[in-house]
């Protein structure tokens, strides 16, 4: 049969090919290019390499092997079965580039994204609508700082070697990944991970540091004296906590209220509305906005130490759990890295950083908590040029002004933007209005990032530790550390600045004169530190670290109020004989003392109204029901958002001068900054003063009317919003909860709405929205044989479909943690145990 | 017999073509439709070998992850707000239209460059 031409074929048959025709094309664009935010259909739907093959990867393969370049000899990969990889290599370098290859393998797009974020390459994968982030990221200037930390770095140094396996591990894996492992995200986004270079271990460091050594007490300090004036300012936001209750311990047995009358509010200081508004630019145009008011402690940890004479073993015990904000997969990534002849060691590191952060090894464990010290201060520059400046001026001399060209991509690789940065001897410099200002702070002077941890880990006792670290530069942090000799310390450690004049940073300095730099740092033996204290024990909480009249270098303002400080050295003072178990269960212990300190405060104002008479029955009623309150905040508890909400509205009520005069009438209004609770608590002491009276009104209000409209106006708001009191509506664990976002902020990839125990300020804090809160809890015992228990929520695998995405999550929420297998040997692992086996040899 | 043959032989090759990337199923559909396929609608037998061996794949990523397949097909229908079964059905129509729509085209060209067999039927 002749083959019909295409103008005999039947009308059916032509109708057919035109159908076929568009399909094809239609199929063919929306298979190869993302439409509409719908990923490119092709790749994402094969079977073979697409989406659903993540089922496949989603399991470790009981037996496997894979090559890393520079390797030394093969390196043996045990994961057992938390997920937790357990590497034997025979030197450091192996081991490092083992945990680059594992990790990848395990947090392929976290560590992509983390780098991104402070390399300010976000638009290249989000596009446009990442662009001002990126633009923001690159003014700060950490990467850039990185860059050139990590250029001048000498090879043979440790930091430079480690972040070098490193990246040979990471890009071993990226190498070699086979196509059904690419991650789901790069699968929505449409992008490839780019290879990891040395340099992206700093930018994680950089990144921690924005997270915790960015402060913003001087901004709200200012926006407060403009409203009262300073001398209130001053004392809302106080340089000492008028609760001391120090991490270097001072001698008391309970906390020393420091309390002093309030001085009432002043006029408006309108030289602090022009330096906050200052300040807040500045901030903004490096992309640190403030801090949302009433976030109370939502960055913070904990971590304690116990001396053998305190524990019922008569071991050294410590424990630790730092609080972030909680992502999935988590901030943390849990390892056991054996070397022979080297250091043994486990515990948690950050999905880019090699070696162990928090952890334990054979002798040492140790944990930390940020100090929150203030290390970042703005110096307005003189330029020779407002609009191309190329020279700033100090001292009356022109200094040349280090300049750099920052091309921001889209993308496909587009030119999305062009900006020149410049930098002086201080740090990056901004445009902000019609001025240039420079930013000292210190993580732009940690040379070498992350090297401390690496040392930490091979330290053999508290003293090696403590030496291990004293350069450390920022985050300032709070370690507490305990060895199997049964020592115990703590010390509050990174560079803090000494300032000329008043010691504080919170005015932008005159840059033309050097008077105004920082005249160096603290010397080691003004860090706060104690090590084997009488009491037995050593905690810290982000308070105050160290007690003013016994150390009065300044560190930074507005601290922390202590009730989680207060809280676990009541525990600790109580119980001499503590055990793993009972440290554990401190961790999630529901009881507060901010709920202490305030629900008798409540409770005294109502019953002195009750004896004048002016108590009506919804007083009495919210009372009563705060007054069968055990002050626990448990899952299953039903007046904690009576207290809750009772404390939000005397906040708002006590603190209304702190709201803008053209905002104080309109519904939700905030006050510009909130003081720390310990301030209200001080205020509590002074009946009639000034703060109490409510302006809206025309009456004069006081103390125990302002007390008792907060409890009203909380009963009648939880009976609003949760039903009538005592309904199932207000069990703390419906009422409030814990909210972890996937890295992308994906619901469906996210483990919303989880009943916890613990609320605002309990030691395992979940304050506000519940998106912070216990990154990782541990605790270790310091015998014969190194034990520890350890627990994050979330799961070792970014993997969705990875049994290891979310495997931690219920243990989490109930507050138990798990048995760390820390084996000295292969064979010394438990075989049932152990689900996957990895061979890593060298070679290309 | 031999239909049945064909056709489990035209899924296997649409199978193993995946590995290659998706674009492998149009490549391979166009392929049949052009070198002289002797089975009846040619085209439908391409779009059906296609979701069938794409269905292959499907179940051997379920047997290979375990439950992680209803584990990750749960959380794609959670991100895209489709059940899971027409997500599966998603992945099969489109390869299978994408076979069709290609062996059609395949046909066509075939038609035209290298003349038609004598067992040829319209796609």
């Amino acid at each position: 049969m002749v083959p019909l031409p295409m103008s005999h074929t039947p009308l059916r048959s032509r109708v057919r090919i035109a159908v076929a025709a568009v399909l094809l094309i239609a199929l063919g664009y929306v298979g190869a290019r993302p439409v509409g935010g719908v990923p490119a259909l092709g790749g994402f739907l094969d079977p073979a390499g697409g989406v659903w093959a993540l089922a496949r990867s989603a399991r470790l393969p009981e037996r496997s092997s894979a090559r890393i370049p520079g390797l030394s000899s093969p390196v043996e990969v045990r994961t057992d079965d938390r997920g937790v990889p357990h590497v034997f290599a025979a030197t450091e370098d192996d081991a490092w580039r083992a945990q680059g290859y594992l990790v990848a393998r395990d947090r392929l797009f976290q560590m992509e994204l983390q780098r991104r974020a402070t390399a300010g390459t976000l638009a290249e994968i989000f596009g446009e609508r990442a662009l001002e982030a990126d633009r923001a990221a690159r003014r700060r200037g950490l990467a850039w700082m990185a860059d050139r930390n990590a250029a001048k770095g000498d090879a043979g140094s440790l930091t430079v070697r480690a972040a070098r396996a490193y990246a040979d591990g990471v890009n071993a894996w990226i190498d070699a990944m086979p196509r059904s492992a690419l991650p789901l995200e790069f699968r929505l986004l449409g992008g490839r991970p780019t290879p990891w270079e040395p340099k992206h271990t700093y930018y994680l460091f950089a990144q921690m540091a924005l997270i915790l050594a960015y402060g913003d007490e001087a901004l709200s300090r200012l926006r407060v004296r403009a409203l009262v004036g300073r001398a209130a300012a001053d004392a809302l936001f106080p340089i000492n906590s008028p609760i001391q209750e120090p991490i270097q311990p001072n001698g008391g047995h309970a906390p020393r209220y420091d309390f002093a009358a309030l001085p009432p509010p002043g006029p408006p200081d309108t030289l602090a509305d022009i330096a906050w508004r200052d300040r807040e630019s500045i901030d903004l145009v490096l992309g640190l906005p403030p801090r949302r008011p009433g976030q109370t402690d939502a960055i913070g940890s904990n971590n304690w130490v116990v001396a053998p004479t305190r524990t019922t073993a008569g071991h050294a015990l410590l424990a630790g759990d730092p609080h972030l904000e909680l992502s999935l997969p988590s901030i943390w990534y849990e390892i056991h890295l054996h070397v022979e002849h080297g250091p043994d060691v486990a515990g948690v590191t950050f999905a880019g950083s090699p070696g162990v952060i928090i952890g334990f090894n054979r002798n040492v464990a140790w944990s930390f908590t940020n100090t929150g010290a203030d290390v970042r201060d703005y110096y307005a520059e003189t330029v020779d040029d407002l609009s191309r400046p190329s020279r700033y001026r100090v001292d009356g001399e022109w200094r040349p002004l280090e300049r750099r060209i920052e091309v921001f991509r889209g993308t496909r690789g587009e030119t999305l933007g062009v900006d020149t940065l410049y930098s002086t001897h201080r740090g990056p410099m901004v445009r902000e209005g019609s001025r240039w200002v420079s930013v000292r702070w210190t993580p732009f002077e940690a040379g070498r990032p992350g090297e401390d941890f690496l040392v930490l880990d091979r330290a053999g006792s508290v003293t090696e530790w403590l030496d291990g670290w004293r350069d450390f530069v920022a985050p300032a942090q709070n370690g507490v550390v305990a060895d199997r000799t049964g020592s115990i310390a703590i010390r509050s450690t990174g560079k803090y600045p000494v300032r000329p004049g008043s010691g504080r940073g919170d005015d932008v300095q005159d840059g033309s004169t050097s008077a105004n730099d920082w005249r160096g740092y603290l010397p080691l033996t003004s860090y706060p530190f104690a090590r084997d204290p009488a009491q037995g024990f050593l905690a810290s909480a982000n308070q105050q670290p160290v007690d003013p009249r016994l150390n009065d270098s300044y560190f930074g303002s507005n601290w922390y109020s202590p009730w989680r400080a207060m809280r676990i050295n009541e525990i600790l003072r109580a119980d001499s004989g503590v055990t793993p178990e009972s440290m554990r269960r401190y961790q999630t212990d529901p009881g507060s003392p901010r709920a202490d300190a305030f629900v008798p405060a409540f409770l005294a104002a109502a019953g002195r109204l009750a004896a004048a008479g002016r108590a009506d029955s919804s007083l009495r009623r919210a009372a009563a029901l705060l007054a069968g309150w055990d002050r626990r905040y448990t899952r299953d508890n039903r007046r904690a958002v009576l207290f809750d909400r009772a404390m939000a509205a005397l906040t708002r009520g006590v603190w209304d001068e702190l709201v803008p005069p053209a905002e104080r009438n309109s519904p939700g209004a905030r006050a510009v900054a909130y003081p720390e609770e310990m301030v209200l608590l001080e205020l509590l002491a002074d009946s009639s003063s000034a703060w109490w009276d409510n302006g809206a009104t025309s009456e004069v209000e006081r103390r125990d009317d302002m007390l008792a409209a907060a409890l009203v106006s909380g009963l009648a708001s939880a009976e609003r919003d949760l039903g009538p009191a005592g309904s199932d509506g207000w069990l703390w664990g419906r009422a409030h909860h814990a909210n972890i976002f996937h890295l992308l902020r994906v619901p469906a990839l996210s483990a919303l709405e989880l009943p916890v125990q613990g609320g605002p300020s309990t030691l395992s804090p979940s304050p506000g929205r519940g998106t912070h809160g216990a990154s990782w809890r541990m605790v270790v015992e310091l015998g014969p044989e190194v034990r520890a228990w350890g627990i994050y929520p979330g799961g070792q695998s970014g993997n969705p479909a990875s049994p290891h995405y979310l495997d931690r999550l219920p243990g989490w929420l109930a507050g138990t943690l798990d048995p760390v297998l820390f084996p000295r040997s292969i064979e010394e692992l438990p075989q049932p145990r152990v689900k996957s086996t990895l061979t890593l040899r060298g070679g290309p | 017999m031999r239909s049945l043959l064909a056709f489990l032989a035209l899924s296997l090759a649409f199978a193993a073509a995946t590995t290659l990337g998706w674009w492998a199923v149009p490549a391979t559909a166009a392929l049949w439709g052009a070198l002289l396929p002797s089975v009846s609608r040619p085209a439908l037998v391409a779009a059906l070998a296609a979701a069938f061996g794409w269905a292959g794949w499907l179940v051997l990523d379920g047997i290979a992850g375990n439950s992680a397949f209803g584990v990750l097909a749960g959380r794609l229908s959670a991100l895209t707000h489709l059940p899971a079964v027409v997500l599966v059905a998603l992945t099969l129509g489109f390869a299978g239209l994408l076979a069709w729509s290609a062996a059609v085209a395949g046909w066509v060209l075939g038609t035209k460059y290298f003349g038609a067999p004598a067992r040829r039927k319209t796609a």
